[in-house]
C-alpha cells in the first residue's frame, strides 16, 4: 500500500515539490491516508483549536465550532459561516469587466462584458482572491461544493 | 440469439442487476492469461492506429494523431482500445449499437469483409469530420466482436470550407453525411461510393485516404483477433471480453470511493453563438455528485436548449467526453473500456444543446456540449483537492480556434480543410505546477500540432511566424499554459477563402481557485497590405503580434485595412494574394491568486519571452528590473501589498453586491447575449429557475421578458 513521508505531503501543500516529484505522486497507486494525513498536516500548520474536517480549495477550510456547527474559515482566521451557505455570500466581491477588465488583460484578450465577465472574490480578512467567476452579469453566485459529511462519517473517510 | 436480442439482454442486465460480467473467473483462475491477452489485445489496437497513420494521406491522422482504434464486443461495447483521439472511443460503439437496433443483423447484414462508414454525429460522432469505419469479426459462423476506427477529416463538403462551419444554421449546412453506409464488401471499397465523395466535397484525398486507412487497421485487428482465438480458444476469448469490461467497472467504482469524497460539485461552462441577429450566450453547468457507495453522477440539468447554430452537440459526443474527461483524469491506469461509462451516471435533459430533439440542429463546433464536458473535469479537480490529492487537480483546458480555407489551391486544383495545429494548444495550470505551452488539448491528450511546412503543403498560406501566445494562459499562482499564434500570408492563388472558427467573445478557459481565465479569443485579418513591398525593398517584417496585443506588431508594421475579429467565428471570405490574417489556438486556466506566484517563476517567464513587463507589474505585482531581471523583494512586497489595498477599497460586501445586482435582473437591464441565454434557460429548467429566483430573492411569480419580443413591439 502506498504511503508519503510527511515531508513530502507538507511540501506538497506548500509548493515546495520539483516535477520529478509531481510526476512520482502522479504515476503511483493513491494513498489511502492521503485525507486524513492533510488533515493532520494543515491542523499542525495552523494550530486551531478546532478540528479541520476538509480542506475546501486554497486558503478554505471547514472547520468543527465544537458546538455542532461546521463552518468556512480562511486561514487568515475570518469566517464566512455555515459551510451548507456558499461562503461566496459572505466575501468581498468585485466586478471586473471593460475598462476595469484591461488592468489584466490588453486589447482584444478581454471579453466582450455583453457575454462575460469576470466576478471577483476576496476574503474580507486577508484580501487573498479566492476566486474568480466566468459569468455573464446577473448569473447567480455558483456554490461551488457541498460536501455531504453524514456520508462522510458513514463510508470510508 | 440474434444480436438484437443479445444487445437487449445486455442492457436489461446491466440496469436491472448493476453489472456487466457476474463472476471475473478467469481473472481469478488464471490471472496471468487474463492480463496476457489483454496486452496483446492493446498491442494489436495500437499496432492498427501506428500503420494507418502511415495509410493516410491526410496530415490529420499522419502528423497530428487525430485517430483512434478499438476492439468491441458483438453487442458494441469497448473492450481496449489504441491510443489517439480519446472521446471517440465511445462514438463507435454508439454506432455499433444503432446498427444492431436497427436491423441491420438481417438488412444490410455483416458478413465477413463488410466495412460501415459513419459520420452522423447524432449515432456517434461529434460532428460531420468525425468519420468511422467499424467491421464485424465472425469465427467459425458467430460474429464475436468488431473493430473499428475513426479518423478527423480536414474537410466534408458543408456550406464553407473545412467541416467545422462557424454559421451553420442546420445540419444541412455541414456537408455529407452517410450514416452508417457499408463502404466496402469483400474488403474492397465500393468505387461508386467514393465517386459520390470525389464529387462531393472539395478535397476528397483526405476523407478517401483516411477511409483506407481506417479500412487497413480494422483488418489488422480482425486477422490478429483471429489468431489470438486460435491460441486462447473462442469461449476464453468472449468470456475474457466481458470480464475486462467487468474488472474497469469495479475499479472504476472502488477508485471513486478511493479518491473522491461524498458531496456535490457544480462549475459551469460557456460558449456563445455568434449568430447575426440571434447572438446568444450558452450555458453548459454540470452537477457532480459523489454518493457513498461509490456512485458518481453527472447532472447537465439547466444547460441551454439546442438553436439554431453549431455549437450544440449530440449525445454521444456527451458521453464521450465524460469518458474521455474520466479516464484522463480518475481512470487513467485501468483498462479503457466501457466499464468507465458503465461506474458514471449521466443527466443531459431532452431537448438542451447537448441532446438535441431532433438531427436539424447542427453540431460542427460542439460547443457548449464541450464546454459543459471541461466542466466536468473542473468538477473533478474540487473533489480531488478535498481528497488532498493536489497532484491531479487542474484548472480548464483550452478552447480551441483555428482558420479554415476554400477555393483553388497553389497547384490549380479544388481544395478545402482547415488548419488544426490547436491540437498543441496551452494546457490548464494545475494546483502544483504552470500549465504547459503548446502541448495539448483535452479531446486528443497525444495530439501534435504537425510541421508549419506540411500546413503549407496542404493549404496555401504560408507562416510568417508561429509564435508562443505571451501571456496567453490565464493568470494565477500557477498560470495556464500559453497555446499558439500564427500569421498567415495568403500565396500562390487569388481563388481562395479565409474564414475562422472560434467562439463567441468570452474567457475562454476559466481558471480554479482564484486564478484567472484565459484570453478570450480573437483574429485579425488584413487585406490589400504593402507586405510584398516591405519584402521587396528588404524592409523589417513582422514576427508576430509582439509584446502588447493592444498594438500588435503586424498592424504597427504592416499598411492594410485591418479588421479584428473578437471571438474568432468568421464566415469565409474572399482573400488574394498578399492578404495577412491570424490563428490561435487557445491557452489554459490559471490556478491560485496571481500576487501569491513566486517572483522566481516570473523571472523566469520573462527569460523565456513567456510574460511581459507589464504583466509582471499589473498582474503578479513583482518588481523586476528590465536589464538584469533581479527581483526586488522589497518593492515586490509593497507592490502586493498595494493590491490587497486596492482589494479591500474595491471589493463590495456580497450582500451589498446582490442587493445592487438584483436591481439589474428586476430590470431586466442585459444585454441581448445574456438576456436571451436567461430567458431560454429560466423557460427550459425548472430547477435553474428555482435556484435562479432563490438566488435573487424574487417572487413565485416573477418572469423574465423575452429579449426579442420585446424588440419586435418596440420596433
Amino acid at each position: 500500500m502506498t504511503e508519503y513521508a510527511d515531508e513530502l505531503i507538507r511540501d506538497l501543500l506548500r509548493d515546495g515539490l520539483s516535477s520529478e516529484e509531481i510526476e512520482g505522486l502522479q504515476r503511483h497507486e493513491k494513498d489511502a491516508d492521503r485525507f486524513a494525513q492533510v488533515l493532520r498536516l494543515e491542523q499542525e500548520r495552523l494550530r486551531w483549536r478546532e478540528r479541520i474536517l476538509l480542506c475546501l480549495q486554497e486558503h478554505l477550510y471547514i472547520v468543527d465550532k465544537g458546538d455542532g456547527s461546521k463552518v468556512v474559515r480562511c486561514d487568515c482566521g475570518q469566517e464566512f459561516g455555515d459551510y451548507r451557505r456558499n461562503w461566496k455570500e459572505s466575501a468581498l466581491v468585485y466586478e471586473r469587466a471593460g475598462a476595469d477588465a484591461l488592468a489584466v488583460y490588453r486589447g482584444p484578450r478581454v471579453a466582450d462584458p455583453d457575454w462575460s465577465i469576470l466576478r471577483e472574490f476576496y476574503c474580507p480578512g486577508c484580501a487573498t482572491q479566492l476566486d474568480v467567476e466566468v459569468v455573464p452579469r446577473g448569473y447567480p453566485f455558483i456554490f461551488n461544493v457541498e460536501p455531504d459529511f453524514e456520508a462522510f462519517e458513514g463510508g470510508e473517510q | 440469439m440474434s444480436l438484437q436480442e443479445r444487445l437487449r439482454e445486455r442492457d436489461r442486465r446491466v440496469a436491472d442487476l448493476g453489472w456487466y460480467e457476474e463472476r471475473l473467473e478467469l481473472k481469478e483462475r488464471d490471472p496471468i492469461g487474463f492480463e496476457l491477452l489483454y496486452s496483446k489485445m492493446v498491442q494489436l489496437v495500437t499496432s492498427a492506429h501506428e500503420v494507418a497513420r502511415r495509410v493516410s494521406a491526410s496530415p490529420m491522422s499522419r502528423e497530428l494523431g487525430e485517430i483512434i482504434f478499438g476492439l468491441y464486443t458483438p453487442e458494441g461495447d469497448a473492450v481496449a482500445l489504441s491510443r489517439g483521439l480519446l472521446i471517440h472511443v465511445h462514438t463507435m460503439s454508439r454506432m455499433i449499437k444503432w446498427m444492431i437496433e436497427h436491423g441491420y443483423e438481417d438488412d444490410p447484414g455483416f458478413a465477413e469483409g463488410d466495412h460501415y462508414f459513419n459520420n452522423d454525429p447524432y449515432i456517434g460522432g461529434a460532428h460531420c469530420p468525425d468519420q468511422m469505419i467499424v467491421t464485424p469479426i465472425w469465427w467459425e459462423g458467430e460474429l464475436v466482436g468488431w473493430a473499428g476506427g475513426l479518423t478527423h477529416t480536414p474537410e466534408t463538403g458543408g456550406s464553407e470550407p473545412g467541416g467545422f462551419i462557424p454559421f451553420a444554421r442546420s445540419r444541412f449546412d455541414e456537408g455529407l453525411f452517410l450514416p452508417c453506409v457499408k463502404v466496402a464488401e469483400h474488403d474492397m471499397i465500393k468505387r461508386d461510393l467514393e465517386v459520390l465523395v470525389e464529387r462531393g466535397i472539395r478535397s476528397p484525398i483526405f476523407w478517401l485516404t483516411d477511409n483506407r486507412a481506417k479500412i487497413t487497421g480494422s483488418q489488422m485487428i480482425r486477422e490478429e483477433v483471429k489468431g489470438l482465438i486460435r491460441q486462447f480458444g473462442v469461449d476464453y476469448f468472449a468470456k475474457a471480453c466481458r470480464e475486462y469490461i467487468e474488472d474497469t467497472r469495479l475499479a472504476a467504482e472502488q477508485r471513486i470511493r478511493k479518491v473522491l469524497p461524498p458531496g456535490t460539485y457544480r462549475e459551469v461552462g460557456w460558449r456563445g453563438s455568434v449568430m447575426p441577429g440571434d447572438e446568444t450566450l450558452l450555458h453548459g453547468p454540470v452537477a457532480m455528485t459523489v454518493t457513498r457507495e461509490g456512485r458518481l453522477s453527472f447532472d447537465y440539468e439547466g444547460m441551454s436548449p439546442a438553436g439554431r447554430h453549431p455549437f450544440q452537440g449530440t449525445l454521444p459526443t456527451i458521453e464521450g467526453l465524460v469518458m474521455n474527461v474520466a479516464i484522463q483524469h480518475l481512470f487513467y491506469d485501468l483498462k479503457h473500456n466501457e466499464g468507465v461509462l458503465l461506474a458514471v451516471d449521466l443527466n443531459v435533459p431532452e431537448g438542451s444543446a447537448g441532446n438535441p430533439p431532433s438531427i436539424f440542429y447542427p453540431t460542427a463546433l460542439w460547443g457548449i456540449a464541450y464546454g459543459a464536458g471541461l466542466a466536468s473535469g473542473q468538477a473533478i479537480s474540487r473533489a480531488y483537492y478535498a481528497k488532498g490529492y493536489r497532484e491531479e487537480v487542474h484548472a480548464t483546458s483550452a478552447l480551441s480556434s483555428a482558420y479554415t480555407a476554400g477555393g483553388l489551391d497553389q497547384y490549380g486544383r479544388p481544395f478545402g480543410a482547415h488548419n488544426f495545429e490547436f491540437a498543441a494548444a496551452g494546457l490548464f495550470a494545475t494546483a502544483v505546477m504552470d500549465g504547459l505551452d503548446t502541448a495539448g488539448v483535452e479531446f486528443n491528450p497525444e495530439g501534435e500540432m504537425g510541421d508549419a511546412e506540411i500546413w503549407e503543403q496542404m493549404l496555401p498560406p504560408l507562416y510568417l511566424s508561429r509564435e508562443i501566445h505571451i501571456d496567453g494562459g490565464g493568470y494565477g499562482k500557477y498560470r495556464g499554459g500559453n497555446g499558439v499564434m500564427s500569421l498567415y500570408l495568403v500565396s500562390g492563388t487569388n481563388d481562395i477563402e479565409i474564414g475562422g472558427f472560434g467562439a463567441a467573445p468570452i474567457y475562454s478557459a476559466p481558471g480554479l481557485m482564484g486564478g484567472y481565465p484565459a484570453s478570450a479569443l480573437y483574429m485579425w485579418v488584413g487585406s490589400r497590405t504593402n507586405i510584398h513591398r516591405l519584402i521587396d525593398e528588404g524592409r523589417p517584417i513582422p514576427s508576430g503580434e509582439g509584446e502588447d496585443p493592444a498594438n500588435p506588431d503586424f498592424v504597427r508594421m504592416v499598411e492594410a485595412r485591418w479588421e479584428l475579429i473578437p471571438g474568432a467565428n468568421r464566415p469565409a471570405r474572399p482573400a488574394r494574394e498578399g492578404d495577412l490574417f491570424t490563428a490561435m489556438t487557445g491557452d489554459g486556466g490559471g490556478f491560485g491568486d496571481p500576487i501569491e506566484r513566486d517572483p522566481d517563476l516570473v523571472r523566469r517567464d520573462l527569460e523565456n519571452r513567456v510574460t511581459t513587463h507589464w504583466t509582471t507589474r499589473h498582474v503578479y505585482c513583482v518588481a523586476i528590473d528590465p536589464e538584469t531581471l533581479e527581483v526586488d523583494a522589497e518593492e515586490t512586497e509593497r507592490l502586493r501589498r498595494a493590491r490587497r489595498d486596492e482589494r479591500w477599497r474595491d471589493g463590495v460586501p456580497a450582500q451589498q453586491y446582490k442587493a445592487r445586482e438584483r436591481e439589474r435582473v428586476l430590470s431586466g437591464d442585459f444585454a441581448k447575449p445574456t438576456a436571451r441565454m436567461f430567458h431560454a434557460v429560466l423557460g427550459s429548467s425548472e430547477a435553474f429557475r428555482r435556484a435562479f429566483l432563490e438566488f435573487w430573492g424574487l417572487p413565485e411569480t416573477w418572469e423574465m421578458a423575452d429579449p426579442d419580443r420585446e424588440a419586435e413591439e418596440v420596433a
